[in-house]
C-alpha cells in the first residue's frame, strides 16, 4: 500500500526469496558450526601432534573461507536486497525495530572476517596458542551473529508482546527465541559435519580419509539427538494457531513436512554409512548426496517456518500484502485503490476495469502468488476453480482459509478483482 | 501524478536522527576508503601491464594477494551505511531500488562473480597470461556495480522521476535523465584510481619501514597514479558541480554554504596531499587524502539533503525513543574494535616481511 510493487510475475509467490534464503541460511549456518569444527579439529591435530590432520584443517579452512566469506556473505546481502524489493514495508519495520541489533550483528561480522583471514593465513606464523585463540574468536563472533539474527528471524513468526508494546526486547527475546537458537546451533554443528564429509572425502591418504570421515560422522550424529530435542521444544513453544496452520490447515506445507520427516532419518543413515571405509570416489559421491539431503532437510524447515507466518509477514501485525492488521477495517471502508500510494487507476470505469483489477492483484495478491511460476501459481489455482468457487474463496479468506488474509478492499473492488482473475488470469 | 503523493510514509526512529546520521557518515567514510582501495588497486593491476608489460608483475602479485581482502572489507563496510541509510532514508531507498529492481538484485550476482574472479587471480600464476582475463573481469564487474549504485542514489534523490514506474513496473529503470549521473560516477572512479595509487604507495612504504627493499619503484608508481588521477578528477569534479542543481551550492542557503565549505576544504586538503606524495612523504599524503575523503563524504550527505529538501526533512521523521539497544550496539562496537585491534597487533608482531 505504501510502496510500489515490483511486478515479478513468474518468479513471484515467494520463489525468489525461498531460493536465496535457503541457500544462504544453509551456508550461513555452516559458517557457525564450521567455525567450531575448525578450531576443535585443530585442537585434535595439536593434541595428537599430527601434521596431516593439521594440513586437512588448513585445506578445509580455505574451502570454508571461499564458501562462507564470498557466497555466504553475498547471499546474505542478497536476502536483504530481495526482501526490501519484495516486501519493503516489512523490511522497513524490521530495520527500524532492530537497527541496532543489525548493527551489533555487523560488528560480529567484522570480527568474523578479520579472524578467519588471520586464521587461514597464519597457520605457520602464529604461535599455536594465539592461532587457536583466533579460531575461538571466529567461532564466538559467528555464534553471536546467529544469536542476533535468530532474534530477528523468529520475531517475524512469534513477535509476542512486541505487537502491543513495541519494545525492542519483547520482540527480540520473543517466545521462540531460545528453542530456535538451540535448534539452529545444533543444526549448524551437523552442517559442519556434512561439509566436513565433502572435504575429507578428497583426502588422498586412505587411513587419514577414513579417520576424518568417521570424525565428521560424529559431528553429524552426536548433535542429532539434541537437534531432535530442540525441534520438539521449538514446536511446543509455537502458539497453537501457528502450529495448526503449519501442521493441519495449510495444504501447501504438506510436502515440506514430508521432506523434513524423510530427510532426518536419511541423514542418520547416511552418517552411519559414511563411517564405513569406502573408495574415495564413492565417499565423494556420498558426501555430495548427504549435502543435498541436508539442504533439503533444512530448506523444508525454513519453508515451514516461513509458511507458518501466513497470512502474516509479521505475525499478528502485518499481513503478507503489507497491510497492517489494525488498518484492515479502514482500508476496507475507503477502498484499496483509494488508499494505496502507487496506483494509477483509482477510478474504475468500463475502459480500465482490467487495468484496475491488475492494480488490485498487484497490491493484494502478488506478494504470495506467482503468475505462471513454480510457486503458488494463481493461474493454476484460478483455472481449477469455477467462477462460483472463486467467489467462495474470496468469502472464506481469513476464516476457513486462515492462511490467506481477509480480502482488504471494498465489495466493488472484490468484484473488479474477481473479474480480472476470471477474464485475464483464467485465459 | 504528484511526486510527493508517491513518497511512502517512514517508520519511527529509536534514537535521535543525529546519532544515526553520525553512524551513517562514519561508516560511509570507511566504506569509501575501502572501496577506493579495492577498485583503484584493481584498475591499476589491470591497466598497468598494458604499457609496462611484465615489469609490473611483482606489483601485481602483491595486489593479487590483497584484492580478496579489500573486496571482503569493502562489502562488509558497505553493509553498515546501507543499514543506517535505510533507517533514515528507507522510504526513498526502497522505492528507488524497486524501480531498478532487476539491476539492483543483479549486484549480488556481479559481486559474487567478481569476488571469485579476484580469488582466481590470486591463486593462478600471474605470468600465465590468463591473469588479465580474471582481473579484467573482476574490475569490469565492480565498475558495473558502482554504476548501478550511482543510479540508485540518483533515482532515490529525484522523486520527480518516480512516475516512470507506471510505464515500467518490472524493475528495469535507470536514470540517464539525471545530468549529474555520469560525472558523479566518473568522479568516484577517478577518486578510486587516485586513492588506489596512494594505497599502493603506502603499502610499500610500510614494508620499506619494516625492512623490505623492493618497494621504491612501486611507491613512485603509486604516487604517479595518485597525482594524475587527482588532476583528472578536478575536471570530473567541476563537471559534476556544473551538473548539480543550483540550490546545491547556492551560498544564500545554509545547505549551500556548508556544501561550498566542504568542497573548498576538499580542494584545500588534496593539494598538500598531492604535494606530499610528489616529494615521497607518503604518510602525510595519506592523512591529507583521508581528510579529503571525509570532507567529500560530508559534502555528499549535504547534497542528498539538498536534493530531498522539497520532499523531506530529517527532523520530521517520527521518533519513539528506545536507547538501550543503541547502548548495546555501542558496547559491541567498542568491544569488537578491541578484539580486532588485538588480532591485528598479534599478527603484526608475529609476521615477517615476505
Amino acid at each position: 500500500m505504501n510502496y510500489p510493487v515490483w511486478q515479478l510475475e513468474f518468479l513471484g509467490g515467494g520463489f525468489l526469496i525461498a531460493v536465496i534464503a535457503i541457500i544462504h541460511v544453509y551456508i550461513a549456518q555452516f559458517a557457525v558450526g564450521g567455525g567450531l569444527f575448525l578450531v576443535l579439529t585443530e585442537h585434535l591435530a595439536r593434541r595428537k601432534n599430527d601434521p596431516n590432520i593439521l594440513d586437512y584443517v588448513r585445506k578445509h579452512t580455505r574451502f570454508f573461507m571461499l564458501l562462507t566469506l564470498v557466497f555466504g556473505a553475498l547471499t546474505g546481502v542478497g536476502i536483504w536486497f530481495t526482501i526490501s524489493l519484495l516486501n519493503p514495508s516489512a523490511t522497513s519495520v524490521l530495520i527500524h525495530t532492530f537497527v541496532f541489533a543489525w548493527g551489533t550483528e555487523w560488528t560480529f561480522f567484522v570480527i568474523e572476517i578479520v579472524s578467519i583471514f588471520i586464521y587461514y593465513y597464519t597457520f605457520t606464523t602464529l604461535s599455536q596458542r594465539n592461532h587457536l585463540i583466533i579460531g575461538w574468536i571466529y567461532f564466538g563472533a559467528a555464534w553471536m551473529s546467529l544469536f542476533v539474527i535468530n532474534g530477528i528471524i523468529d520475531f517475524m513468526l512469534t513477535p509476542g508482546a512486541w505487537v502491543e508494546n513495541n519494545n525492542f526486547w519483547s520482540g527480540f527475546f520473543n517466545p521462540t527465541f531460545w528453542p530456535a537458537l538451540f535448534f539452529r546451533t545444533f543444526f549448524s554443528i551437523m552442517i559442519a559435519g556434512l561439509f566436513g564429509f565433502l572435504t575429507a572425502s578428497f583426502i588422498k591418504d586412505k587411513e587419514l580419509r577414513t579417520t576424518m570421515l568417521r570424525y565428521c560422522a560424529k559431528w553429524l550424529l552426536v548433535p542429532f539427538v539434541l537437534f531432535l530435542a530442540s525441534s520438539w521444544w521449538y514446536r511446543a513453544s509455537l502458539p497453537p494457531h501457528i502450529d495448526q496452520i503449519i501442521f493441519q490447515k495449510m495444504p501447501q506445507l504438506r510436502n515440506a513436512i514430508t521432506i523434513f520427516l524423510a530427510c532426518s532419518p536419511l541423514l542418520i543413515l547416511g552418517g552411519l554409512i559414511m563411517a564405513i571405509r569406502m573408495p574415495s570416489g564413492l565417499s565423494r559421491t556420498m558426501a555430495a548426496v548427504m549435502l543435498v539431503i541436508g539442504l533439503m532437510n533444512f530448506g523444508a524447515f525454513e519453508f515451514l517456518r516461513e509458511g507458518g507466518r501466513r497470512p502474516y509477514i509479521i505475525y499478528d501485525y502485518m499481513y503478507s500484502n503489507a497491510i497492517l492488521k489494525k488498518d484492515m477495517d479502514q482500508v476496507a471502508e475507503a477502498g484499496v485503490l483509494n488508499q494505496a500510494k502507487w496506483v494509477e487507476h483509482r477510478r474504475v470505469t468500463p475502459y480500465n476495469i482490467n487495468a484496475a483489477g491488475k492494480e488490485l492483484f498487484n497490491v493484494l495478491c502478488l506478494s504470495c502468488h506467482s503468475v505462471g511460476g513454480p510457486l503458488n501459481d494463481i493461474r493454476q489455482q484460478v483455472r481449477r476453480s469455477s467462477p462460483e468457487e472463486l467467489n467462495l474463496i474470496f468469502t472464506t479468506m481469513g476464516n476457513e482459509r486462515p492462511y490467506m488474509p481477509p480480502f482488504a478492499g471494498n465489495n466493488f473492488e472484490k468484484h473488479v478483482l474477481i473479474n480480472y482473475l476470471n477474464t485475464i488470469i483464467r485465459k | 501524478m504528484d511526486a510527493v503523493s508517491l513518497i511512502p510514509a517512514p517508520d519511527a526512529l529509536q534514537v535521535h536522527w543525529f546519532w544515526l546520521h553520525l553512524l551513517l557518515t562514519f561508516t560511509t567514510f570507511l566504506h569509501f576508503v575501502a572501496m577506493n582501495i579495492m577498485l583503484g588497486a584493481g584498475l591499476i593491476a589491470f591497466s598497468s601491464p598494458f604499457w609496462r608489460g611484465s615489469d609490473v608483475l611483482p606489483l601485481n602479485a602483491h595486489i593479487a594477494k590483497s584484492l580478496p581482502y579489500t573486496i571482503a572489507f569493502t562489502i562488509n563496510l558497505g553493509v553498515a551505511p546501507l543499514l543506517f541509510l535505510q533507517v533514515l532514508y528507507g522510504q526513498f531507498l526502497y522505492t528507488s531500488s524497486i524501480l531498478m529492481a532487476v539491476y539492483w538484485l543483479s549486484i549480488v550476482g556481479l559481486l559474487i562473480v567478481s569476488y571469485y574472479a579476484a580469488y582466481v587471480y590470486r591463486l593462478i600464476d600471474i605470468k600465465g597470461g590468463m591473469d588479465r582475463l580474471y582481473i579484467g573481469a573482476a574490475v569490469l564487474l565492480l565498475l558495473c556495480v558502482s554504476f548501478l549504485f550511482s543510479n540508485n542514489v540518483s533515482i532515490m534523490q529525484m522523486p520527480e522521476i518516480w512516475t516512470r514506474y507506471f510505464s515500467d513496473r518490472t524493475g528495469w529503470l535507470l536514470n540517464f535523465s539525471d545530468p549529474a549521473l555520469i560525472p558523479r560516477y566518473l568522479h568516484f572512479i577517478a577518486s578510486a584510481a587516485a586513492i588506489g595509487g596512494l594505497a599502493i604507495a603506502l603499502y610499500f612504504e610500510i614494508r620499506k619501514r619494516r625492512g623490505a627493499t623492493d618497494g621504491d619503484e612501486w611507491i613512485k608508481l603509486g604516487c604517479k597514479w595518485f597525482t594524475v588521477a587527482t588532476i583528472i578528477n578536478f575536471g570530473f569534479g567541476f563537471w559534476f558541480l556544473g551538473a548539480l542543481p543550483e540550490t546545491a551550492y547556492n551560498p544564500g542557503t545554509l545547505g549551500g554554504k556548508i556544501f561550498f565549505i566542504f568542497i573548498i576544504g576538499s580542494v584545500a586538503t588534496i593539494i598538500p596531499s598531492v604535494a606530499a606524495a610528489q616529494t615521497g612523504r607518503i604518510i602525510p599524503a595519506t592523512v591529507w587524502a583521508l581528510v579529503t575523503v571525509l570532507l567529500m563524504t560530508l559534502a555528499r550527505d549535504i547534497l542528498r539533503l539538498t536534493y530531498l529538501k522539497p520532499y523531506f526533512n530529517l527532523s520530521e521523521l517520527p521518533y519513539v525513543p528506545q536507547y538501550s539497544p543503541f547502548i548495546i550496539f555501542l558496547l559491541a562496537f567498542v568491544g569488537g574494535g578491541f578484539i580486532v585491534g588485538w588480532m591485528l597487533r598479534t599478527v603484526w608482531n608475529a609476521k615477517e616481511v615476505a
